[in-house]
């Protein structure tokens, strides 16, 4: 039998190495069907296929990924409301009674005390990315213990810990964006963390990159913006778009 | 046309539960799950109702504030976010490696300062496993339980290495309201408690009764406690990580040769208890560690509340001072004996509690029921079903509690090693204690 050929076999290999995670099958004749069927069904869990008794309260876990993302849904109203009255302007200004203020820092007393019910938004904000956050990590321990990341799930762990960093960076850029002084010092450390890279040319684009600025005057307070409601969202978004389509995809992995 | 090898399916599995001859919606045992549209759907609307209702609360409760402006002229006392404290715990620890300052074959001056090595253990140190955790831990076992190695190395990382990483970053708070407790202390502590609680968490799922403990556990956890039991004498005795390089013996000095004696006192009843907790924990049976530990732990309390009152009242009124100086290695002495109760605990759970769990991983190959000498002689069981599977689902087929020989056969052919008469001796146990004789009629005399 004559040998295949080396372009052969790493093609079957890696074709090999996909097809075996994500088979082949007809995905918009499902979904046409999906939609289409008046009873459209969850399929039984691995439990309830043999009839195994449920460990019914370990099912709130499998709970958390949902309700990340419904704190990303309000997350995303409650950010286009205050997109409405925020101004990501930094550079340091001084009041008539010769305080230190600046523009961003205005409009966030603006939401505060004469948006109605600007508070409001703004602490649905703020406590949805807390919940958010919290419900991530505890999504990703619910993955890591029960050993959901195993094959054929190995991309959606990566997925899931590259969208875990996006999360985070959310989280930051978001508390930046205030210009009070914890968003100053919080700058301060970060832009000091990326500068720590070396060599010195390196750190310094780095933190070009992500700042804006080699010192926090405020102009990273535009840079932050533009992480946080443009290009973080766009990623994000599309990440977790396909993180959740792996999942109905290959199905959700409980301990059995 | 049906295949042969259709034929002999349908013959073999045929009215057995869990065992489908044709799959997909066609199956006459179809059982479509529950539908999305409203079951589904209203458990979802609840769910998103209630986190909405948690954050309306939260934000008209606690609102927010903004803070005082940015100001370059003011340096603020700051604290992130819970959720980065981590990163900045381990940013201060980092000043504990070498700065190391070098030029590159490009000519570029590499410089691996504190604030280098800082984003070496946030970012690197922890993302790298995770991104090649898939690829690292290749076993196929999903159950927590039942994969002690990763439960223990997860509980280790996340509720210890996170948590005492996040802790440190409010080291100034913490030396500014405590501050006889020395840094190196608290940097020790992000480092000794995470592994300690590893090795804990290891032990206790190891005898949790699905496996039994290697003999090589008991070393490793063994030399552990000896690991830390000789870091505490260290630091008691020698102690090089205090400012003004002091040890606590010197220090002692300054304050009197009365403290060296309750100190001493203290530290061998300590160690005494520890040693115990240890001993007791990985060599003896279950029931006699138990006592063991329960009375170690009595005469301990006593022991303490009396030296420290007599100490403090009667002979030395100077003990507290001396205490404080103790309080400089204070990592150990509160980790060592946190690790021993904890190892302790998970280590002597009644093994058979979590029996169910295991019953639960039959798939009713029914290997039992062709081996089971009951089943042959037992009229209601010759067209029984499934031995384990049944007896899980309290379904007594023929072999209830008091026909089964507890032969083992069963065991012997079960494909996941599923110790069937153990579970069945366990019950009857319980069954013995609440006052049923063994044949499942009075006891003698009744």
């Amino acid at each position: 039998m004559p040998r295949e050929s080396l372009f052969g076999r790493l093609n079957r290999k890696v074709f090999g190495y996909l097809v075996s995670r994500f088979p082949p099958a007809p995905w918009s004749d499902l979904t046409r069907r999906t939609v289409e069927t008046v009873q459209r069904q969850v399929p039984r869990s691995h439990a309830e296929k043999y009839e195994l008794k449920t460990i019914w309260y370990w099912y709130p876990l499998y709970c958390l990924g949902g309700i990340a993302f419904v704190a990303f849904i309000i997350l995303t109203i409650t950010g286009i409301l205050l997109g409405f009255y925020y101004i990501p302007d930094g550079t340091i200004e001084f009041t008539r009674t010769g305080d230190v203020t600046s523009a961003a820092y205005e409009s966030m007393n603006f939401i505060m005390n004469d948006v109605p019910f600007g508070f409001m938004i703004r602490g649905l904000h703020h406590w949805g990315a807390h919940v958010m956050i919290a419900a991530v990590f505890l999504h990703m321990m619910r993955v890591y213990f029960t050993g959901a990341y195993k094959k054929p799930r190995e991309l959606n762990w990566i997925l899931g810990v590259i969208l875990l960093l996006v999360t985070l960076f959310f989280g930051y850029s978001g508390y930046l964006l205030p210009a009070n002084d914890l968003s100053r010092g919080a700058a301060t450390i970060g832009i000091n963390m990326a500068k720590a890279v070396p060599p010195l040319w390196l750190g310094e684009f780095q933190t070009l990159v992500f700042f804006g600025e080699l010192d926090p005057t405020g102009f990273y307070i535009l840079r932050m913006y533009w992480f946080h409601v443009f290009i973080l969202p766009l990623a994000g978004t599309l990440l977790m778009v396909l993180h959740m389509a792996l999942v109905w995809i290959q199905g959700v992995a409980e301990p059995h | 046309m049906t295949l042969p090898m259709q034929t002999m399916k349908e013959g073999v599995y045929e009215e057995r539960p869990g065992f489908p001859t044709q799959y997909g919606p066609d199956r006459t045992d179809y059982q479509p799950g529950v539908p999305f549209w409203p079951h589904e759907a209203y458990r979802d609307l609840v769910i998103v109702f209630v986190l909405m209702a948690i954050l309306l609360f939260l934000s008209a409760a606690y609102t927010p504030e903004v803070g005082p402006a940015a100001n370059p002229a003011i340096q603020p006392f700051i604290v992130p976010d819970w959720y980065l404290l981590f990163s900045w715990g381990l940013l201060k620890l980092a000043d504990v490696l070498p700065t190391i300052v070098f030029t590159d074959p490009l000519g570029n001056l590499i410089n691996m300062d504190a604030a280098f090595w800082g984003n070496m253990l946030t970012f690197p140190l922890v993302l790298v496993p995770l991104l090649l955790l898939p690829f690292i831990d290749r076993g196929r076992e999903t159950r927590p339980a039942k994969a002690p190695v990763r439960t223990a190395v997860g509980v280790g990382f996340y509720l210890g290495f996170l948590f005492f990483s996040s802790l440190y970053a409010t080291n100034d708070r913490i030396l500014q309201s405590w501050p006889f407790i020395a840094d190196d202390a608290l940097k020790w502590m992000v480092i000794i408690p995470p592994i300690l609680i590893t090795f804990a968490t290891y032990v206790g799922i190891r005898r949790l009764g699905f496996r039994d403990m290697y003999w090589w556990n008991v070393l490793l956890i063994g030399s552990a406690f000896a690991v830390v039991l000789l870091m505490s004498l260290w630091a008691f005795a020698l102690g090089p990580w205090a400012a003004d390089g002091m040890s606590p013996i010197d220090r002692l000095g300054t304050l009197g040769d009365q403290n060296a004696w309750p100190l001493t006192v203290f530290m061998v009843i300590v160690i005494l208890y520890s040693a115990v907790l240890f001993y007791a924990t990985a060599f003896l049976k279950e029931r006699k560690a138990k006592e063991v530990v329960l009375a170690a732990s009595v005469i301990t309390f006593f022991a303490v509340v009396i030296a420290a009152k007599g100490f403090a009242d009667w002979i030395f009124p100077a003990t507290f001072s001396a205490l404080k100086t103790i309080a400089l290695y204070s990592n150990y002495f509160i980790a060592l004996p946190l690790f021993a109760l904890v190892t302790f605990y998970l280590g002597t759970r009644t093994p058979y509690s979590t029996y169910e769990y295991l019953l639960n991983e039959c798939y009713q190959c029914g290997k039992c029921h062709t081996v089971c000498p009951v089943t042959k002689v037992e009229d209601d069981a010759l067209g029984g079903l499934n031995l384990v599977y049944n007896t899980f689902k309290k379904q007594h087929d023929g072999v209830p509690l008091w026909t089964c020989l507890a032969c083992d056969a069963c065991s012997a052919v079960c494909p996941l090693d599923i110790k069937y008469s153990d579970y069945i001796l366990e019950e009857r146990s319980k069954v013995g204690a609440q006052g049923a004789a063994a044949d499942g009629g009075r006891r003698y005399g009744e």
